[in-house]
């Protein structure tokens, strides 16, 4: 069953007098994604994955192509629409004096929370992101990673069936993505909600989400599953070396090596198939006396898929 | 949505500005300082130029008029305003609210703001100057206030609107619109001074009749037939306009992206 189901979409923002300036923002973009799934739009700056994600959460109306969100219309069911799913951005921002909780608070009464089960709902939020040390502290004082945990907890405030995160770890410690991570991959598993989101780290990405659309300048270019796009790329397989001596000079010519690169100690070998050439490299780097210390294959980075789409 | 919900929601806006401007020190100048300066002034001017007493309860009148509807008016004009200046309107528009409760929501903490302001300017006129509020009745008081609570709804919703419109440019208009409508309204002056063509926008403000209406009171005979229902006619008519341009205002906001460049 769909959750998402986005046909032929285009928007173009028009600025300057009487709208002369265009600047195309989507160009027929399609998408659909299965409920339950973690999707991923993935592309660089200016590609149009916020406006995507805005379109489908409501916020910007299409100019052409039809949008039905868990069975209804983004612009004319949009208040039926609005009480099913939620949204949450790396960027958040939120009225200054008010306090952690009172912010929960407003945006559940807003969804129709109150009396006690607004207060559990609040409290269950405040645990979930573990914000119970700053329930009382006003949003300015907060910092960055805690504004975004409160951006999180208000985007579960009405259980949402479809939550759209729009760079969720955005400037974010290492150690505080890997939590919000953990709790995005909880929502989904726990509570089977559908989540859409954008990001820039490929690791998420590939961590995540079941599947990835890959947009740029406003059209969808690759989508399949993290490991579907790095075989439809083509972009080979890799195999690790650690040798004494660390530089053969003709590994880079020899029959399937597309290219090799040396570094922190080892030398990367992209070759066409690693189950093919591995034994024959092994081989010819043996007769030439060269001692194999280790020896690791592995896929292409995602984001290695990113910098070739995104070329 | 369910009654229930519709109050809910309103009473979300309600809490939430009630925090907002009890935590605020710039809120307390708008309840307080420049509402006792401008009676304190008026009725000094009024001294000086040696009024009787019923021509400085009628300038007193307009200068409470002004700072009732100025406080109220701005307090609805923050139904926008906070998430504008917080950069989180889209928030409050992924929400499944209407605009009736974002400016229902407000005006109710600007009544209750600008009736402590009335109250406290009430207090100071008749402590220095002798000015009765009273002097009209209950009735006359209430309809008199309930028409400024309605001129400043209609101004803070169509101050809403021009935000939504043309983005932070135009908070200049929650400041300056109230004054201009107000000199318009015959605040410190009976309409029938003022040049035939600004008398006629006047005739159109509902303002005019309230300060028309509860002057009558203070020996100054009303100039208009029936000023009360004209006046409460003339504010549902505004409230109505004002509140289909603040929703045409977010539906443009939708299309262009405004409601995202004013969010984050």
């Amino acid at each position: 069953m769909l959750a998402i189901d986005a046909r032929d979409v285009e928007k173009t923002f028009r600025s300057g007098w009487f709208g002369r300036r265009e600047t195309p923002a989507l160009r027929g973009v399609s998408l659909t994604v299965e409920r339950g799934s973690i999707v991923g739009v993935l592309g660089p700056n200016g590609a149009g994955k916020t406006t995507l994600l805005s379109i489908l959460a409501t916020l910007l109306t299409p100019d052409r192509g039809r949008v039905l969100v868990l069975g209804h219309d983004v612009v004319r069911e949009a208040g039926v629409l609005r009480r099913r799913l939620n949204m949450a951005s790396g960027r958040p921002s939120f009225l200054w004096s008010l306090r952690v909780g009172e912010i929960i608070a407003f945006y559940g009464r807003l969804y129709g929370l109150s009396g006690a089960r607004l207060r559990r709902r609040v409290d269950t939020l405040i645990e979930l992101c573990e914000l119970g040390s700053y329930r009382r502290v006003p949003y300015s004082d907060l910092s960055t990673g805690l504004k975004q945990r409160v951006a999180l907890a208000k985007s579960l405030v009405n259980d949402p069936e479809l939550l759209f995160l729009d760079e969720p770890t955005l400037g974010l410690d290492p150690d505080v993505s890997v939590r919000v991570r953990e709790h995005i991959a909880r929502l989904r598993r726990e509570q089977g909600i559908t989540i859409v989101l954008t990001t820039h780290y490929m690791r998420e990405a590939d961590e995540l989400c079941d599947e990835i659309a890959f947009i740029k300048a406003g059209r969808i270019l690759s989508r399949g599953t993290p490991g579907e796009l790095k075989r439809q790329i083509r972009l080979g397989e890799v195999i690790a070396l650690r040798l004494d001596p660390p530089a053969v000079t003709w590994l880079a010519e020899a029959p399937g090596v597309l290219r090799c690169v040396e570094a922190d100690g080892w030398v990367e070998c992209t070759v066409d198939e690693a189950e093919k050439r591995l034994p024959e490299l092994l081989r010819a780097l043996h007769n030439d006396g060269v001692v194999i210390r280790n020896v690791q294959v592995r896929e292409p980075e995602l984001e290695e898929v990113f910098v070739e789409l995104a070329k | 949505m369910s009654w229930r919900n519709e109050l809910l929601a309103v009473w979300a806006v309600t809490l939430r500005n009630a925090l907002m401007g009890a935590r605020n020190v710039f809120f307390f100048f708008e309840l307080l300082f420049w509402p006792v300066v401008g009676v304190l002034s008026i009725g000094l001017m009024s001294r000086f130029l040696e009024l009787t007493p019923a021509q400085a309860s009628f300038v007193l009148v307009g200068t409470i008029a002004l700072s009732v509807i100025n406080v109220c008016q701005l307090e609805v004009a923050y139904a926008v305003l906070l998430d504008v200046w917080s950069k989180s309107l889209k928030h409050q528009f992924l929400a499944p609210i209407g605009i009736r409760h974002l400016t229902l929501g407000s005006w109710v903490v600007g009544m209750v703001r600008s009736s402590v302001v009335f109250l406290l300017l009430a207090a100071l006129g008749w402590w220095a100057f002798d000015f009765e509020v009273l002097r009209p009745g209950w009735l006359a008081l209430a309809t008199f206030l309930l028409g400024c609570f309605l001129t400043a709804w209609v101004v803070g919703v169509a101050v809403c609107a021009l935000i939504t419109l043309f983005g932070n440019r135009a908070e200049a208009f929650a400041w300056a619109t109230v004054n201009l409508v107000l000199v318009l309204a015959g605040i410190y002056y009976p309409v029938s001074v003022l040049p035939e063509w600004i008398a006629a926008i006047a005739r159109a403000i509902p303002l005019t009749y309230f300060l028309d209406a509860y002057r009558s009171y203070y020996g100054f005979p009303s100039e208009f037939a029936a000023p009360v229902a004209t006046g409460l006619a003339l504010s549902v008519l505004y409230g109505a306009l004002a509140h289909w341009a603040f929703l045409a205002a977010i539906q443009r906001a939708r299309r262009t992206g405004l409601l995202l460049k004013m969010s984050e």
